[in-house]
């Protein structure tokens, strides 16, 4: 199975044969792969280096690769066919999703805006602090999901960008 | 984490600060049912309430602290700054508490934009807003307010002139029962958001001998007019023309105060024992002697990469860093889960070097090797700072958080490590996908020697 993924700003093409062998970036490695702790951290041998990857959050992917933090994600070659050779993984489409519960207090934004990286969108009250939410890149507003004043619970979409 | 490790435990109600960590009559009683003599405060909650110390005193226990009186003194801030005028310490213009947001509007165009607004009661940043011009002044009352009332309980906020670009500079004193004060040395406390302090260090790298010498000074004679016992910190903000502000005391330990420990030596708690069972400081300001460097990083679960949003969740793994001139103060502990109710405060990582050098490198070596995974954390934003050239020289002020965060770019990742990741990437998000019973070593040498055994 062939799979894309990115790692920050990175692209990295990995391939696992049915035997086992990887390849990255269509180059075959002699890798050695032990899972340290279970799902959560593993030690990698290659090229004589050993690296340690550390599985942060499963959702959004973040991963912590020799004490440095990578935001990753792993799109399959089933996927990468369906979305068509152009299509980038995670693009396009941004949700932003309350991170955790708690009041909603203002949408700063309404359906239709275009709003710059960094754009105030909502203010959400927890832990006894206001939490500004801003936009992650550019993009216009089409669809606001939640209501200011209202309480909202963690995970749930509270509106959608598109670039 | 502090349940586990204690010797008793009694429970004083449901998670809701206020009906347990904030509700002092609950407190005294268990204090009480429990058999002890004297009641630590901490440095949250109650640790900042004279109401709380008064009670615990009539209550017949000792309260290790400033006493209730001292507290009053300082803890209301637009008395403190009164009491600092008339210390001859220099103060920023301000106001006494303000009636409502009318009254706020009439004193912020007088004495200029921008200003801050701040509760009266409390301390620790909460509540606290940054107000740059007059339309801004509606929304930072109504926040401010809301802030203050769900932390301290008390509504009443102030305004004060900003100085920009300031540095947060406080100073660390303790006195005992019979009037002796001393000061212990300087933090720099400068790189904060939302008026939260992310990293803390001493010596203040922007400030020489003959001002930290006039600081400490200053400290002592405010906590001499206030009578001051037990551990405390008088906070100043200090220009970019080295002129310095008193900006409020905080009659409690604080949390930084791991990096006075390293240099001086001193375990601050130990001493607070001591004083309030009355005993004198077994030390004279000569004595106090400082060494090196200390650096605290505070490893909050928030998300840098959101706004430092704070999140909760369940800690899955924690490797705590450790070696020479290393020490962690932490509550994490894997398979904890991190509440939604409380400070997003996880764990301190303090080091201490020869000098600010050497304490730089451990600090950097120490967060390379911390893992905390489960849910985000500031973690990012460390390492990030530990390696910014401007933090690196000490050149920094209470915006840096806003000018160096997030990253315009971040070094690339070297091959090996790319290549690492995206194979563990890929075999997380699949075994993750497939619910399977995925072997636990992959390993392309252990294939090879088997094939070569079968062939």
């Amino acid at each position: 199975m062939r799979y894309e993924v990115s790692l920050d700003d990175r692209r990295v093409r990995v391939e696992i044969t049915p035997d086992g062998r990887f390849t990255v970036d269509d180059r075959a490695i002699p890798a050695d792969v032990r899972e340290t702790v279970r799902h959560r951290q593993w030690s990698v041998a290659l090229d004589g280096e050993t690296h340690e990857v550390t599985l942060l959050t499963y959702d959004p992917l973040r991963v912590d690769v020799d004490g440095r933090d990578v935001h990753a994600s792993v799109i399959d070659e089933r996927s990468l066919r369906a979305r068509g050779s152009a299509a980038r993984p995670g693009g396009g489409r941004f949700e932003l999703r309350a991170p955790m519960p708690g009041l909603l207090k203002a949408v700063h934004v309404k359906e239709g805006d275009v709003v710059e990286r960094e754009a105030p969108l909502v203010t959400l009250e927890a832990m006894k602090m206001e939490n500004e939410l801003r936009a992650p890149g550019p993009g216009r507003v089409v669809r606001i999901a939640a209501t200011a004043g209202t309480k909202v619970e963690g995970g749930s979409v509270l509106l959608v960008i598109v670039e | 984490m502090h349940v586990r490790l204690a010797d008793a435990a009694y429970p004083i109600g449901p998670a809701a600060p206020r009906e347990s960590y904030l509700n002092a009559a609950r407190l005294i009683e268990v204090a009480k049912r429990s058999g002890c003599d004297a009641v630590h405060p901490g440095y949250g909650f109650l640790s900042e309430n004279a109401a709380f110390a008064q009670a615990v005193v009539d209550a017949g226990l000792t309260f290790i602290g400033p006493p209730a009186a001292v507290q009053r003194a300082l803890g209301e801030k637009t008395a403190a700054r009164r009491l600092a005028r008339e210390a001859r310490v220099p103060v920023a213009e301000g106001t006494e508490p303000l009636r409502d947001v009318a009254a706020a509007r009439d004193t912020a165009a007088r004495i200029g934009y921008p200003v801050l607004l701040k509760p009266a009661s409390g301390g620790g940043g909460k509540g606290m807003r940054l107000v740059a011009k007059a339309d801004e002044l509606e929304a930072a009352w109504r926040g401010a307010t809301g802030e203050a009332t769900a932390a301290f309980g008390q509504p009443a906020l102030y305004l004060e002139k900003a100085v920009e670009q300031p540095r947060h500079i406080e100073v660390q004193i303790f006195g005992d029962a019979r009037g002796k004060v001393l000061w212990l040395g300087e933090r720099d406390c400068s790189v904060q958001r939302r008026h939260q302090k992310l990293i803390e260090e001493t010596p203040a790298p922007s400030i020489d001998d003959e001002l930290r010498e006039r600081l400490g000074d200053a400290a002592v004679r405010i906590a001499k007019a206030a009578g001051y016992q037990s551990a405390g910190t008088v906070e100043f903000l200090v220009d970019a023309k080295r002129r310095f502000y008193f900006l409020e005391v905080n009659t409690r330990l604080q949390v930084e105060h791991p990096v006075t420990e390293m240099v001086t030596g001193l375990d601050l708690v130990a001493l607070q024992l001591r004083v309030a069972a009355g005993e004198a400081l077994p030390f004279a300001q000569p004595d106090v002697v400082r060494r090196g460097a200390a650096i605290e990083c505070r490893i909050t679960a928030e998300d840098p990469f959101a706004g430092f949003i704070p999140v909760s969740g369940a800690i899955a793994l924690v490797r705590e860093p450790n070696g020479p001139g290393v020490r962690v103060d932490s509550a994490l502990f894997a398979g904890m889960t991190v509440p939604d109710e409380y400070d997003a405060l996880l764990a301190k990582l303090i080091v201490h070097g020869r000098d600010r050098d050497e304490a730089l490198t451990r600090m950097r070596r120490a967060l390379r090797e911390m893992r905390v995974a489960g849910i985000p954390t500031s973690l990012p934003f460390h390492r990030h700072a530990l390696y910014e050239p401007d933090f690196a020289a000490g050149r920094y002020h209470t915006g840096y958080v806003a000018e160096h965060w997030p990253p315009a770019d971040r070094p690339d990742l070297p091959d090996g490590a790319a290549a690492a990741a995206a194979l563990v990437a890929v075999l997380a998000t699949r075994s993750r996908s497939e619910r399977s019973q995925v072997a636990t070593v992959y390993s392309a040498w252990a294939l090879a020697a088997r094939e070569d055994a079968l062939r």
